[in-house]
């Protein structure tokens, strides 16, 4: 295994097609024609079928199978278009839960390049917080404020115990550290709230909304979803004012482009990441309330909060914008899948759909959505 | 009693050759011995372009580097000589532009590739492996030229028969894999063998004392060093220094000089080294080309190039008309 | 005093290179591998064959996740899920990848096929092409390395875990159709029949000699009938084995690749490293022990397994504890590593509701559990933030003491 220079730099002329097979675009247009081709014929929406079918005969059944496998349900799906809208947009609006986790990830990442696994147990810490609090007779309000001054002190606590003493450390070592923050967040929370369920005590609306009717089917939107992604909406809004509009987050976003240059300027690197890790608590405890909302919360809902980590491989660490809208793609996405191709794999593929998704996603495109494109320097 | 067992192994495994044959000083007959010995174009940089985005980091350009010869890059801060480096090591793929190396047009290759091809290179910060030894980055260095005894036995036999080498190749890599598992016999030889060609060039660069030290906890000078022999290590007929002397007070500055002719002396190995202290370059360099914002200012001896009016503008930062 | 290498010397390069820098620690490394198999066995009731058992397969999983993530730097989160596969392969192929249609085994058309498969009766045989098949998928979820880095990678080997916890209960063949999903590990033995007249002390793990017979048969595996303390040395054997092969190939030509891709990809590419092969070869020998220890815990530790919940994302975690406590990159500190965060809980469970009695507390089981979780938290940022090196580095420093106790000048 001689790989000399030589061999390797005598292999062949270019191929016409050598500049298309790097590009991500060329697979995917590839890919649209190939279903588009054989989804005409075996849905027999091809007025030219026989002509084709004699094309198609070259691939073998056995391809023609599979692909007709995956893509009829897709289309099928489609073609009841009341129930498909009515699916999406329930997908949607998961996938703004979603995003609401990730929010929280991208912040912390952002200003500490600290990749926060606990944030999924924080969403549970926080919410079970809030309803702990008025399961003793708090007044709602009260209590919400109360969970708010529990994640800053928590935010405090962790930047005294844990973030001052890991400062320069690798990212792979933050990153374990905040695996263990999970573990013992967790284990502190089932301590003191128990592990039950808890019910949400906000009059959230309930009930659905007819929204279309096309055809024979009522297109339902339930209230607690609108609810949710207004809160979603809100707090992007709101977090876009505190990173743009404050001195807090100007701070904030010269710390995310730069440490070194930031702490050379005057700001307390320190402040900034109790700040920081504040505000994803408080996103942390917004975000959980509208989840536990339909079922009430409880930790076993940790393991779901890990749908975020796909979110953000799609949308990218460092992007706000990223995450929410990995956040909608990963949701709509589970639910098509599910929807479509769930029955013939035997259902329950949303535990692992979105993972495979940002998988093979990053495959195509490493820097994530919205992400640059990374140059290597050595 | 405080001796450590990393001592006890240094004495005992003596030098081969003693260590003072390679300090010898710089000898001006010696010198123009070795310049009459520079041979054929070894690398030839053709009209080369690279482009990030819409950034062009390097524009046409052209120089080509001659067997057993120092060749400096040099050029102001941003001119695109470690991007150049990086494309002749085929880290970077240029957008327009051959490179051609031993004869041979090169087309789009991995690193890998160009370094089993016998190109090495050392880094403008240095790029050790942090975790390990002086002696295991070394010996990771070693690893294009170590193959097990069974792979060496079918490139001798079966390497070159067309379906067969396909077929049987999976059972000589298990065989050395399973040799490597139980670090057995031939695999143990093996091991030896690059030991002992490491060993030569730690004595060779004087840093025998730090050979079981993790290289994260040397000095920035000696780590420079070890960087340098790690790139020795893998027996390079072309190698890049990029910056070797970064960083470096004037002794150590001395001490790389001495180490950089004395490899290009002994071992005969080609080099093209990036270096922003003029003085050395001039002094160790046989050819030099300049490179400004991606162009070619110029090219040829230290003295030729010293004189030319482009070169000594973009040093003094005269202005002039920066054509793109 | 006694622990000093004076005297010592290596006159070759092969000796230089040895695994035991100096020869007590060769000495000690041979004395616990002496005490494993033949003292232990002497004394060992069944619950500490058990607890050892689980010991045993904490080790070869922590072993295969360090080599994975402590050498070559690709985390994973996906250890459990990669021991799902080991154990379900080991299944089918013990069984003799059996199809059997319906829960009572109505006939299908593949069954046909079935004669041609003769089940793997030899254990070691078992667990080895478990560990093969599992390397297989390694590789394959490997593939993605390339491209992904870091926690990129991390969060991408999560897809692995779902993916094989939700394929454990999906695949019905992979359980046989069983409605409970569950698993039995079938029965299993070595070297059957083979009985020698007379005794012979430690042949049948007692001191006893000449009066009776030593029957060589060892119960290995299969629920109600295995001899715990058979299975106690099978897998002694493969941790000892694999231990010995990790460490060789770790300071070999292997191992060092491995860590210059770790330690810095690009410089690695750059002398001539193939970052894709090199990663690669990572994943198939870290999920081939992966397997074998999924493998181990159906044959010898559990015997009776449900897929999903016996490798499930929180079993990733630990091992991945495992590696963080005991020393990332050091096969040392993988063994002290799994012995710590195995023996802990066991620790915790017998230990806290009796403190809680001391200071009139009632403990019950599910908030020793929740305790488990914050003492596991805390102690990985505890060992994060004051050791990152993990029990291997306490360890070496203790030793570097105590090879100048006691005239520390």
């Amino acid at each position: 295994m001689t790989a000399e220079a030589s061999t390797a730099g005598e292999a062949g002329a270019r191929s016409p097609l050598s500049g298309l097979t790097g590009k991500w675009w060329f697979w995917a247009a590839v890919i649209v024609a190939v279903f588009a081709i054989v989804g005409l014929d075996v849905w027999g929406l091809d007025e030219d079928a026989e002509n084709h079918k004699a094309i198609l005969s070259f691939l073998g059944d056995g391809l023609v199978g599979f692909l007709k496998a995956v893509t009829e349900p897709v289309a099928l799906f489609w073609l009841k278009l009341g129930f498909a809208i009515e699916t999406s947009m329930t997908g949607l609006l998961v996938g703004v839960l979603y995003s609401l986790v990730a929010l929280g990830f991208v912040l912390i990442y952002k200003a500490s390049g600290m990749f926060n696994y606990s944030q999924g147990v924080m969403v549970l810490f926080a919410a079970l917080t809030f309803v702990g609090l008025t399961e003793y007779g708090i007044p709602v309000i009260l209590a919400l404020v109360m969970a708010v001054g529990v994640m800053i002190l928590f935010a405090i606590v962790v930047e005294f115990l844990i973030l001052r003493h890991l400062v320069n450390q690798e990212q792979i070592i933050l990153f374990m550290a905040t695996i263990g923050l999970a573990f013992f967040l967790e284990g502190f929370g089932d301590t003191i709230w128990g592990s039950n369920v808890k019910k949400i005590p906000l009059d959230l609306p309930s009930g659905a909304m007819d929204w279309l009717t096309i055809g024979d089917w009522n297109v339902q939107v339930q209230w607690l979803d609108i609810s949710a992604a207004a809160t979603g909406a809100v707090m992007v809004v709101a977090l876009a004012v505190f990173f743009n509009k404050t001195r807090i987050g100007r701070a904030l976003r010269a710390v995310a482009d730069d440490h070194q240059a930031a702490l050379s300027v005057g700001i307390n690197l320190r402040t900034i990441w109790i700040i920081v890790w504040s505000v994803a608590g408080i996103v942390a405890l917004f975000a959980g309330i509208v989840w536990g909302a339909p079922s009430g919360v409880q930790f076993s809902l940790s393991l779901i909060a890990l749908k975020a980590l796909p979110v953000l491989l799609i949308g990218g660490f460092e992007s706000i914008p990223g995450a929410i809208v990995a956040g909608l793609i990963v949701g709509f996405g589970e639910k098509i899948a599910e929807v479509s191709w769930g029955d013939s794999l035997g259902g329950g593929i949303e535990n692992w759909f979105a993972f495979m998704l940002a998988m093979v996603f990053l495959v195509i495109r490493p820097q994530g959505l919205f992400g640059e494109k990374i140059i290597e320097r050595v | 009693m405080t001796m450590t067992q990393q001592d006890a192994a240094a004495e005992a495994v003596p030098a081969s050759a003693d260590g003072e044959g390679h300090l010898a000083e710089h000898d001006a007959t010696v010198r123009e011995a070795h310049r009459r010995a520079i041979g054929d174009v070894m690398l030839e940089v053709d009209n080369i372009t690279l482009r990030f985005g819409g950034v062009k980091a390097i524009t046409d350009v052209s120089f080509n580097i001659r067997e057993h010869e120092i060749f400096a890059i040099i050029g102001p801060n941003g001119a695109g000589k470690t991007s150049m480096l990086n494309v002749i090591n085929g880290f970077y793929h240029p957008q327009d532009g051959t490179i051609t190396y031993k004869g041979n047009v090169r087309q789009r290759m991995r690193p890998y590739e160009v370094a089993m091809g016998g190109i090495a290179r050392t880094f403008q910060n240095v790029a050790l492996f942090r975790g390990m030894s002086t002696l295991d980055n070394m010996m990771a260095g070693r690893l294009t030229k170590m193959h097990g005894a069974a792979e060496r036995a079918f490139d001798k036999s079966l390497a070159d028969i067309p379906v067969v080498n396909f077929l049987t190749y999976p059972f000589f890599w298990t065989a050395d894999f399973l040799m490597d598992a139980f670090y057995w016999g031939p695999y143990q030889k093996e091991e030896e063998r690059h030991r002992r060609r490491v060993e030569e060039i730690i004595e060779f660069l004087e840093i025998v004392d730090i050979r079981r030290t993790p290289v994260g906890r040397l000095p920035y000078g000696l780590q420079k060093r070890v960087e340098l022999g790690r790139a020795l290590a893998m027996d390079p007929q072309l190698l890049l220094l990029d910056e070797p002397m970064a960083g470096m007070n004037v002794e150590e500055k001395e001490d790389m000089s001495r180490f950089i002719i004395d490899v290009n002396e002994e071992f005969g190995t080609t080099m093209a080294l990036i270096e922003h202290d003029m003085g050395v370059v001039m002094d160790i360099s046989d050819r030099v080309v300049v490179l400004n914002y991606g162009r070619k200012l110029g090219e040829g001896t230290p003295d030729v190039v010293q004189k030319n009016q482009d070169v000594i503008d973009a040093y003094l930062g005269v202005s002039h008309d920066r054509p793109g | 005093m006694f622990y000093r290498e004076a005297g010592q010397f290596s006159t070759t390069y092969s000796q230089d290179q040895g695994i035991w820098s100096i020869k007590q620690d060769k000495w000690a490394t041979f004395a616990i591998i002496g005490f494993a198999f033949f003292i232990i066995p002497l004394f060992a009731s069944p619950y500490l064959l058990t607890v050892l058992l689980q010991l045993l397969v904490g080790c070869m999983a922590a072993l295969a996740l360090n080599i994975l993530t402590g050498y070559c730097g690709q985390i994973s989160l996906g250890t459990a899920g990669f021991m799902g596969v080991g154990a379900f392969a080991g299944y089918k192929f013990a069984t003799g990848m059996r199809v059997l249609g319906g829960d009572g085994g109505a006939v299908t058309a593949a069954t046909e096929l079935v004669p041609m498969i003769p089940a793997v009766e030899n254990i070691f045989v078992a667990i080895l092409l478990a560990g093969a098949v599992t390397a297989a998928f390694g590789i394959l979820f490997g593939l993605p390395s390339l491209r992904i880095k870091g926690f990129y990678l991390a969060v991408a080997t999560l897809a692995a875990q779902f993916f094989f916890q939700w394929s454990f209960i999906r695949f019905e063949w992979l359980y046989d159709y069983a409605s409970s999903s569950t698993i039995q590990a079938p029965r299993l033995s070595l070297m059957d029949g083979w009985v020698l007249p007379f005794k012979v002390p430690w042949f049948t793990w007692d001191l006893q000699f000449f009066w009776g017979t030593v029957d060589f048969t060892m119960k290995v595996s299969g629920p109600g009938y295995a001899d715990k303390l058979h299975q106690y040395l099978i897998g002694l054997i493969f941790v000892v084995l694999f231990g010995f092969i990790a460490k060789n190939l770790m300071r070999g030509r292997i191992g060092r690749s491995f860590m210059a891709i770790r330690d810095m990809d690009i410089a690695a590419e750059l002398i001539g490293i193939r970052p894709l092969r090199t990663k690669l070869l990572a994943f198939g020998i870290s999920s081939f022990m992966a397997g074998i220890a999924g493998a181990m815990t159906l044959f010898l530790y559990l015997e009776a397994l449900e897929g999903a919940e016996a490798f499930f994302i929180l079993d990733s975690f630990l091992f991945l504890f495992m590696v963080i406590i005991g020393g990332l990159g050091s096969i040392m500190g993988t063994y002290l590593g799994a012995a710590f965060i195995t023996l802990l809980p066991i620790f915790m469970v017998n230990f806290l509701p009796w403190a809680g009695g001391l200071v009139g507390m009632s403990i019950n089981t599910a908030t020793v559990e929740h305790i488990q979780l914050m003492v596991f938290g805390g102690l990985i940022i505890f060992f994060l933030i004051v050791e990152p090196l993990g029990l291997a580095r306490l360890w070496q420093i203790s030793k570097e003491k105590l090879r100048q106790w006691p005239f520390p000048y």
